[in-house]
């Protein structure tokens, strides 16, 4: 490598891991902050499921049959729900109200004589049950779609039961029962699907970001307080400084995405559920091969490249910190945009995906992680990155060379 | 040795700049054809009000911006073909150049020597001169942000040259300084000339032009108006001092353009 190269990038790795400032704001706090958010959000989704699981629904009913009133008093559903018998219409609007307000759950109405007219069924006449619930209160939808449904196909298998005689004919198979193992999942691909919903989104955006604020401040800032043309009255080729402050930026933004890793990582015990496993997902069993390992590095590296190449543009153009800060936001934006557009799609990668600049990248991180990655794939989304960074690159050289953008 | 022939600089304006100059003109022509050699063993300024075209001139010859016609040679290199030996061969300084405070005088001058192809110790030793030059041997391992503002202006001289250059470009070398460091300045500049280099700088303040320079070089709206030693000018215009010289041609320049 060029002597004066090694020079400059040294120098710019050094400018910012002596900083204390710096190495706390760019690589420490998103890292604990990360932590600590995907942490929280972990323990608060548990606590939510749990909470719901153990929370027992308060529902009203009106002209209860003593059927369903024997179901519901007894094992194992008298600890699940709390029932209130309603014995006036006129109550009925009042707890339609609450409903509404999220005081109670639910609330059933059979219909008038309706175990009369379950009797009477060969004359084709069916009674029906109304149920009143509230879809966006957690509560009321899980007591309706839940526990409600539960009982009234429990309730209808035993009134079936007593017209066919016997309640075991209500039952026509077995679904599953046995030792044997029904789900032939393979571990570490199911890992790797739950991780493959957040991660890409999470690493293309670490990667931005643990770039934008120190290029901007290298670049941008440096010509904002005069540094930069006191390195340009030097012998040095602009080509050198441009290559220099590329290739260090490079180096810091993996550098600060792999800390805020680290803080996921250190997450983990408490954001299972967040980043897209269930509770007994276990890291071990991403068994990444060299060549899935190969594969991340390629991609990743080459979607740095981009991404390195646009804050740099940016941030010579502009003539303040301030100023490549206004030019850089609305490119955050695209690419938080593209690394989130990927996040629910499940279907297999088509090639002109990976055909995108920064998109088709993400697109590859996920199906890595999905292990369906093939090396052509990776071959066509390098490519892509590496003719990206390239014209970046030369438009960055161009930029260098101008004097109305160095000293305009 | 600098010859500077027939040089002419005109900037293209952006919108903004149109706004903030006033003016409906697409262009600005900041220098106009004008040309003068500079030698060995002297100081040569360029004397002018704001806006008579100095600092681009000294962009020019320092290869930061690209003349728009003429011919510039810095001991006899072409200032376009040859920029970055040319800039080997100088020593460009303006006030507007800064040093990355987070660093020690020490480190910044390891770091910009290493530029000029000089070996460690060749930067050790020049580096200990120059520090004891300008007084900074006791702060070469303090961080530059502590330095008080005349410090590091010495500071800055010390770095522009670290490769002893022959040719040494100063824009406005008093400006912003104190009267102790500015004179600490204008003296190391004349040492400079002693020790046989070329020298040029560029103010808009008389007294320093008269008691610094050599060879003047009077630049009004982009032109040459008058070149010479001090006396020469005084005779061309019929002058006492040069402030009086100056504004005797700044008078025809207004009345040129009444006309
Ligand atoms: N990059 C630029 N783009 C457009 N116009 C410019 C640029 N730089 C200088 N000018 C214009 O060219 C003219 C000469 O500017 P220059 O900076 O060379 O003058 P100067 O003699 O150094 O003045 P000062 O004493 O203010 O430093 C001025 O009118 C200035 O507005
Ligand atoms: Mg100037």
């Amino acid at each position: 490598m060029n002597k004066n190269l090694s020079v400059i990038i040294k120098k710019e790795l050094k400018r910012v891991f002596t900083d204390k400032r710096i190495v706390f704001t760019a690589f420490i706090l998103p890292a604990l902050s990360i932590a600590l958010i995907y942490s929280i959000m972990g323990v608060a989704l548990g606590n939510m499921i749990e909470d719901r699981e153990e929370y027992i629904p308060k529902a009203y009913v009106r002209n209860m049959p003593q059927k369903f009133e024997n179901l519901i008093s007894n094992e194992p559903y008298n600890d699940m729900v709390d029932i209130e018998k309603i014995s006036d219409d006129k109550e009925l609007e009042n707890i339609k109200e609450k409903i509404k307000l999220g005081e109670i759950d639910i609330l059933v109405v059979f219909e008038k004589n309706f175990e009369e007219k379950l009797k009477n069924y060969e004359n084709k006449e069916k009674p029906s049950i109304k149920t009143f619930y509230n879809s966006s209160e957690d509560y009321s939808s899980d007591a309706r779609f839940g526990l409600f449904n539960q009982l009234f196909s429990r309730y209808e298998n035993m009134v079936i039961g007593e017209r066919l005689g016997n309640i075991e004919y209500t039952s026509a198979f077995n679904i599953d029962i046995g030792s044997e193992i029904n789900d032939l999942v393979d571990e570490k691909e199911a890992t790797g699907k739950g991780l493959s919903f957040l991660m890409p989104m999470l690493i293309s955006i670490f990667l931005f970001a643990g770039a934008m604020g120190i290029g901007m401040d290298s670049i941008a800032g440096e010509k904002e307080r005069g540094t930069m043309a006191t390195l340009l009255v030097t012998p040095l080729k602009r080509e050198t400084i441009a290559f220099g402050k590329i290739i260090s930026l490079s180096i810091i933004s993996i550098i600060s995405a792999l800390s805020s890793f680290i803080g996921i990582i250190v997450s983990f015990p408490f954001s299972k559920a967040v980043l897209g496993g269930d509770k007994d997902m276990n890291l071990t069993n991403l068994k990444f091969g060299a060549s899935d390992l190969g594969k991340l590095f390629i991609i990743m590296i080459t979607l740095v490249g981009i991404y390195v190449g646009l804050i740099c543009l940016l941030s010579i153009i502009a003539k303040t910190v301030k100023e490549a800060g206004t030019y850089i936001t609305p490119v955050y934006m695209i690419v938080m945009a593209s690394s989130f557009m990927n996040m629910f799609s499940n279907s297999d990668p088509e090639m002109w995906q990976f055909l995108i600049p920064i998109y088709g990248s993400v697109v590859a991180i996920k199906n890595i992680l999905m292990f369906q990655l093939t090396w052509t794939h990776v071959l066509i989304s390098a490519s892509v990155s590496v003719v990206s960074t390239i014209f970046l690159i030369y438009l960055i050289k161009k930029m260098f060379n101008n004097e109305k953008v160095m000293f305009g | 040795m600098i010859e500077v022939k027939s040089l002419r600089k005109v900037y293209k304006l952006s919108k903004k700049q149109m706004l903030k100059n006033n003016t409906v003109e697409r262009k600005k022509v900041a220098v106009d054809n004008i040309s003068f050699v500079t030698n060995k063993g002297e100081i040569f300024g360029l004397l002018g009000p704001n806006g008579a075209g100095k600092t681009t001139t000294l962009r020019c010859i320092s290869t930061l911006i690209k003349p728009t016609q003429g011919e510039i040679l810095v001991d006899g290199l072409n200032i376009n073909k040859q920029a970055e030996e040319v800039r080997k061969k100088i020593s460009f300084l303006t006030n507007e150049l800064k040093l990355d405070t987070h660093f020690t005088p020490k480190y910044t001058m390891e770091y910009f020597g290493s530029f000029y192809g000089l070996s460690k110790r060749e930067i050790e030793e020049r580096t200990e001169y120059l520090f004891q030059e300008f007084g900074i041997d006791n702060f070469a391992y303090t961080k530059i942000e502590e330095l008080s503002t005349g410090m590091k202006q010495k500071l800055s001289i010390a770095v522009s040259l670290i490769h002893d250059p022959e040719l040494v470009i100063f824009d406005e070398p008093t400006n912003g300084l104190d009267i102790i460091t500015a004179r600490a300045v204008m003296n190391y500049l004349q040492k400079l000339r002693e020790q046989g280099k070329s020298v040029i700088i560029s103010t808009h303040i008389m007294s320093v032009a008269s008691k610094l320079c050599d060879r003047i070089a009077i630049l009004i709206d982009g032109k040459i108006r008058a070149n010479g030693t001090v006396q020469e000018i005084l005779y061309k215009t019929g002058a006492d001092d040069l402030e009086d010289a100056f504004f005797k041609l700044y008078n025809n320049v207004s009345i040129g353009e009444k006309i």
